[in-house]
């Protein structure tokens, strides 16, 4: 771990590194491709008759896929089973809308409260659950879930509206924009934030905190034995989570000027869940191919009404047991046999042979 | 004082045995198999509705139907096993695979009840009708029948468990599979039995329920949920555990109920297990890791 070693170990590690962190080789064009497109794309949509509604799907995307990150983080990275995560979105939501409602601050003021409550609600839930195994924190998280759904309809009035939810929540307003001029504001926004909370959540996963989190997931007893604190990581990873779930959950409520109960609706869990497991559990971008994925099915699926939830719910159960990698890894290989840049040559074959630990670099496609 | 007294001992007895019922069920599957099925409602419903098929669409009394439902059930159970169970045994994302598996097929059985019957409450008649009057509080037949048929159940599945060829090879799986495995025990085949026996006793707790609680395509999560709880309280895969936490637990609620509203039951609960999981980690019966069952 700690490098603090001679300086020619720290040469000789250096060209390891390479092939042992293949995080290090960003595609800097592709990244870069994306966030322009991210930026001239709705200039050219508001162009066309149905653009603004594709917009309306793209910012509806953008959050989606933050709380499934957020939500990956802890589940598909952390190993931890927590349900929490409506929950959690739900804090965010309610903090700033309670401040911008009922104290009339401005929702750009108020919004920033909303991850910072969400955060110390995590630490709340986590402290007493995140000692325990898989099973309690399971039931331990739905329950949280379900006293937030109890709390939320039958609270205090400025909280539970009457037992529906708050609406009438200011909105977002840009000076004078309205329309489309407004529109194209709210989709600059929710891209600043999917952007802030993607790169926060791949430099966790890549971080030393991440690496000690697949650790532990992967072979919890031989991580607590190198002297990773298991509580300590779950408790910081379930927190940034929460951070980014709650930030979501707050400009969603300023974004439809409300929210309501029917948040804690068991299909919105299954959905981000969905986006999870068909994107890729466990994986840096399968969540968020996942929630294109739930995103632009959905306007196909309303067709069907009532069957759709049949149907994701086998799709949910046939991937889990018979593709558990999911989507992502697919898309990933792929990639990487027919267009990917050239892996770098191993270099267990340069110098000196060493015994087992650089062996097969080139197979390790990747923790992300 | 002492009719709501009376009220609270009565709904917590009726309200325990059932929670037991449910989490027999689960507790059985945790031990020998180290699942934790999520789908546990669902087959709850699975259960109720097919019974509720019968009366309705056949016109056949409820003491035909009753059955039916058990077995419809377990058998769905353990079809469930066959397809989505089965093939992930003894794979390293066990876990993950199995608790996302069982999330999915719970919303899938909502989904498929909402398009046979509707979303309206179902009414399944009570095997028996008529009530006593003690002490001011309605005492029905019914729920005195839920109460005696959970109490001997346990008693059956203890005696299963203790006496009979399939039970102690459960006990062996959930013990040490590999040695089990050695010794020529069936474990795949035994994973089966425990799960359609889980399946049939959800059913019959959900055919028994279905005069008290109604029921609809979302009925079953809530008692999936105190099952859960009751599992966790006494114990993860302790059968004694189940039993006692499954009245503890309904005695608890009553008597919040009654004393301070039924918005507090809920609450009331989880603060009570938050505690418990606090003090015992491990439930009120918890044997580690070594020996369940």
């Amino acid at each position: 771990m700690n490098a603090g070693a001679l300086a020619p170990v720290a040469a000789a590690r250096a060209a390891v590194d390479q092939a042992a962190a293949p995080w290090r080789r960003v595609p800097r064009t592709a990244v870069g491709g994306t966030v322009v497109a991210g930026i001239l794309l709705p200039l050219v949509l508001t162009r066309i008759s149905i653009g603004d509604y594709v917009i309306t799907l793209l910012i509806l995307f953008f959050m989606q896929a933050v709380v499934a990150q957020s939500w990956n983080l802890i589940m598909g990275y952390g190993g931890i089973y927590s349900f929490a995560q409506v929950a959690l979105f739900a804090v965010g939501g309610w903090t700033t809308a309670v401040l911008s409602h009922s104290l009339g601050w401005n929702p750009f003021i108020s919004i920033l409260f909303a991850p910072v409550v969400a955060l110390l609600a995590a630490v709340g839930i986590g402290l007493p659950t995140l000692r325990l195994r898989g099973v309690y924190v399971v039931l331990l998280t739905l329950a949280f879930h379900q006293l937030a759904r109890v709390f939320a309809v039958t609270g205090p009035r400025f909280i539970s509206g009457g037992g529906y939810g708050l609406v009438s929540v200011p909105t977002f307003q840009f000076g004078n924009a309205i329309g489309e001029q407004r529109l194209l504001y709210l989709y600059y926004l929710a891209m600043v934030i999917f952007v802030i909370a993607t790169f926060a959540i791949w430099r966790v996963i890549h971080s030393p905190l991440g690496v000690a989190v697949t650790a532990l997931r992967d072979s919890e007893t031989y991580g607590v034995s190198r002297g990773i604190n298991q509580f300590r990581i779950r408790l910081i990873l379930f927190a940034i989570s929460a951070f980014f779930t709650g930030l979501a959950g707050g400009y969603m409520t300023h974004y439809n000027g409300g929210i309501s109960t029917s948040v804690f609706d068991f299909p919105r869990l299954i959905d981000l869940l969905a986006m999870i497991v068909i994107g890729g559990w466990g994986t840096f971008a399968g969540p968020i191919l996942g929630a294109g994925i739930i995103i632009g099915l959905d306007q196909y699926l309303v067709a069907i009404g009532d069957y759709r939830a049949l149907l994701e719910g086998l799709i949910l159960a046939f991937i889990a047991v018979f593709a558990p990698q999911g989507l992502w890894p697919l898309i990933r290989n792929t990639y990487n046999k027919y267009l990917g840049p050239e892996p770098p040559a191993p270099p267990a074959a340069v110098e000196q042979p060493t015994p087992d630990l650089g062996a097969t670099p080139e197979s390790s496609g990747g923790g992300a | 004082m002492s009719t709501q007294f009376v009220q609270a001992v009565w709904g917590g007895v009726l309200f325990g045995s059932v929670y037991g019922l449910m989490a027999l069920g689960l507790t059985l599957v945790w031990g020998a198999v180290r699942l934790l099925n999520l789908a546990h409602g669902a087959i709850f419903i699975v259960g109720a509705y097919a019974a509720y098929w019968v009366v309705a669409f056949l016109h056949l009394p409820i003491l035909i139907a009753l059955p039916f439902g058990v077995l419809f059930a377990g058998a769905f159970a353990y079809a469930m096993h066959l397809v989505f169970i089965r093939p992930v045994i003894g794979k390293p994302g066990f876990d993950n695979s199995t608790l996302v598996a069982t999330v999915g097929i719970s919303i899938a059985v909502s989904a498929a009840a909402l398009l046979i019957f509707n979303p309206e409450y179902k009414v399944v008649p009570p095997v028996l009708s008529g009530s006593t009057i003690v002490a001011g509080v309605q005492i029905t037949y019914q729920g005195l029948l839920v109460i005696v048929t959970s109490l001997a159940l346990f008693g059956l599945v203890y005696a299963f468990l203790s006496y009979t060829r399939q039970g102690m090879a459960i006990r062996a799986v959930s013990q040490q599979t590999e040695a089990a495995s050695l010794m020529s025990i069936p474990v795949v085949q035994t994973y089966g039995l425990v799960i359609a026996i889980s399946g049939a006793l959800a059913g019959l707790a959900g055919v028994l329920l279905a005069p008290t609680f109604f029921l609809n395509p979302q009925s079953g999560f809530n008692p999936m949920i105190q099952a859960l709880i009751v599992t966790i309280f006494g114990g993860l895969g302790s059968i004694r555990g189940a039993l006692v936490a499954g009245f503890v637990l309904g005695i608890f609620e009553s008597f919040v109920e009654v004393f301070y509203g039924v918005s507090w039951a809920q609450p009331g609960v989880f603060i009570l297990i938050i505690l418990m999981l606090i003090v015992r980690p491990n439930g009120l019966f918890g044997i580690g890791e070594v020996r369940r069952l």
